[in-house]
């Protein structure tokens, strides 16, 4: 079985992922732009500042896009398979890209409401995912 | 303002077969199209000036090659310039605004584009997922959740079925549209004739992109020359002018773009149009990127030739099919004549003049008057609309 791919850690998105493996979502936040940031960047990418705040997501939002992967997956993730690959907006007004977990995967939809979770993918990356927030999709 | 309107032409177009032949090098398919494209211009090989082979992703010492004169040599040629030009996907549109620009300004003459690869064979199924699940996609935000480019096609499709209410049968549609000019097209992979049943009793790859809505990696080569509007007078009777061209970029991580359902092409086809001095009911020819079925579908209606919505239904009741009253993609596309990296718009690019220069034999259609095209790249990153004609309005 070929190994998950691993994300580069670069100095800017670094306390991004030391939170995530403390089970927290962080954002970026411009003050100057009074704007909510994801992925987390060097510079701010309205109006380039690089004095960037970090901020605690609330961890909520919606589906935007989903798809449900049944074949063709990548090597790393054959074993996943049948998995859902989603694109999140989140509350603050960010989106990003996800897997939807812990549900039944027939019932995902376009403007479900989902919560984030976590899993840990080596001793260093945890990766944010996402669930429906209650018991929607089946889940119990 | 000065435009790069009817500035340069489309002069000879060159192709080998696309789909696997395990025996045929990528060299010797980039040479057999560069030898034609040639020919079909009618010049001299020596009045070529520059040569723009783009990249080959099938090895990386081969593309090492073309960026350092192979094909110059090969050819015997005499040049100034040998670069390459590579923007994914996008490739056909940006090499001809670039030589637009190299000839409208006298820094280049007569332009030989080159592209050839070797994905259907030298590369295995898996490793093309494999390479398609890592090449343009963000390596932190998004390839860790198992991402790949049917994953990005489910994405989109889903949204826009989601935002549309267009259906499966639609969707499959224009898989059929696609094969039915194929099945003309002596260069294409696929020639069988589709049904939509088929193409639904397909496995799901990623729910609800089809198995037979995904394009298949090939093998081929296709090449083209492009000269000034005046020399191109004086070669052929059919040039394909420039006429209008217009692009936006919207995204690198697929996530990061707002809609999902739309991209840059209503803003770059407002910018080809305007300069083409067209409006989408004068175009004859559709020429569009498909890759999946869904890309065809956001350009009809982005490029105001179907109203948003209505696409599916317009492919379906056949009119992009042979004998329909808008020809769409008539090499088959990458779903029928097969994907061949940054070839497989090219492959596109290369009908649109075909079809102009009236050498489209089988599948000519009778009206080719003015060709719109679209290309994208990685994951549908940038919109790219370029008109063609065989007249300057």
């Amino acid at each position: 079985m070929t190994e998950k791919p691993i994300p580069p850690v670069d100095p800017w998105t670094k306390p991004y992922w030391d939170a995530a493996r403390e089970h927290k979502l962080l954002l970026q936040f411009c003050p100057r732009c009074s704007k909510h940031i994801f992925y987390p960047r060097r510079y701010c990418p309205d109006c380039n500042s690089d004095q960037l705040e970090w901020v605690e997501s609330a961890g909520v939002g919606k589906v935007y896009a989903f798809t449900v992967v049944r074949n063709n997956a990548p090597s790393a993730f054959i074993g996943d398979i049948p998995y859902v690959v989603a694109v999140v907006r989140l509350d603050e007004g960010v989106q990003m890209m996800t897997n939807i977990v812990d549900c039944d995967l027939d019932l995902v939809q376009s403007g479900m409401p989902v919560e984030v979770v976590f899993e840990k993918l080596t001793d260093e990356i945890t990766l944010p995912k996402f669930r429906p927030v209650s018991d929607q999709a089946g889940r119990s | 303002m000065n435009t790069l309107k009817g500035k340069v032409a489309i002069v000879g177009i060159g192709e080998v077969p696309t789909g696997r032949y395990p025996e045929r090098s990528a060299i010797e398919c980039a040479i057999l199209a560069a030898q034609q494209a040639i020919q079909d211009a009618g010049i001299s090989k020596q009045e070529i000036d520059t040569v723009i082979p783009t990249a080959a992703l099938c090895n990386a010492a081969f593309n090492t090659d073309l960026v350092t004169g192979r094909i110059v040599e090969e050819l015997g040629l005499h040049v100034n310039n040998n670069l390459q030009i590579f923007a994914g996907g996008a490739t056909s549109a940006v090499m001809l605004k670039v030589a637009a620009g190299l000839i409208a300004t006298g820094t280049s003459k007569a332009i030989l584009f080159v592209h050839a690869d070797k994905l259907g064979t030298s590369i295995t199924d898996q490793e093309g997922i494999d390479l398609f699940s890592t090449a343009g996609i963000s390596k932190e935000w998004e390839v860790p959740y198992g991402m790949h480019y049917s994953t990005v096609a489910g994405l989109i499709t889903q949204r826009y079925m989601f935002e549309t209410g267009t259906s499966a049968e639609q969707l499959a549609a224009v898989c059929v549209s696609n094969r039915k000019w194929a099945e003309l097209n002596p260069n294409a992979m696929f020639r069988k004739p589709l049904t939509i049943e088929s193409v639904l009793n397909s496995k799901i790859l990623s729910w609800p992109l089809h198995a037979f809505e995904s394009n298949m990696l090939a093998d081929g080569g296709a090449a083209f020359v492009v000269v000034s509007a005046e020399r191109a007078r004086d070669l052929c009777e059919c040039p394909a002018y420039l006429l209008g061209e217009g692009s936006r970029v919207t995204h690198f991580a697929l996530s990061q773009d707002a809609d999902l359902t739309r991209f840059g092409y209503a803003q770059a086809a407002a910018e080809a149009y305007q300069m083409a001095g067209l409006t989408p009911t004068d175009i004859d020819l559709a020429e569009l990127y498909d890759s999946y079925p869904i890309f065809q579908l956001i350009a009809l209606e982005e490029l105001g030739l179907c109203q948003r919505g209505q696409a599916g239904a317009f492919v379906l009741n056949g009119s992009t099919w042979p004998g329909g009253r808008l020809p769409m993609t008539t090499n088959g596309g990458m779903l029928s004549q097969g994907h061949t990296g940054a070839g497989g718009g090219i492959a596109i690019l290369v009908e649109a003049a075909r079809q102009l220069m009236g050498k489209a034999g089988e599948r000519q259609a009778p009206r080719a008057r003015f060709a719109i095209e679209t290309a994208t790249g990685g994951t549908y990153v940038d919109a790219h609309v370029t008109i063609l004609g065989t007249e300057i309005p």
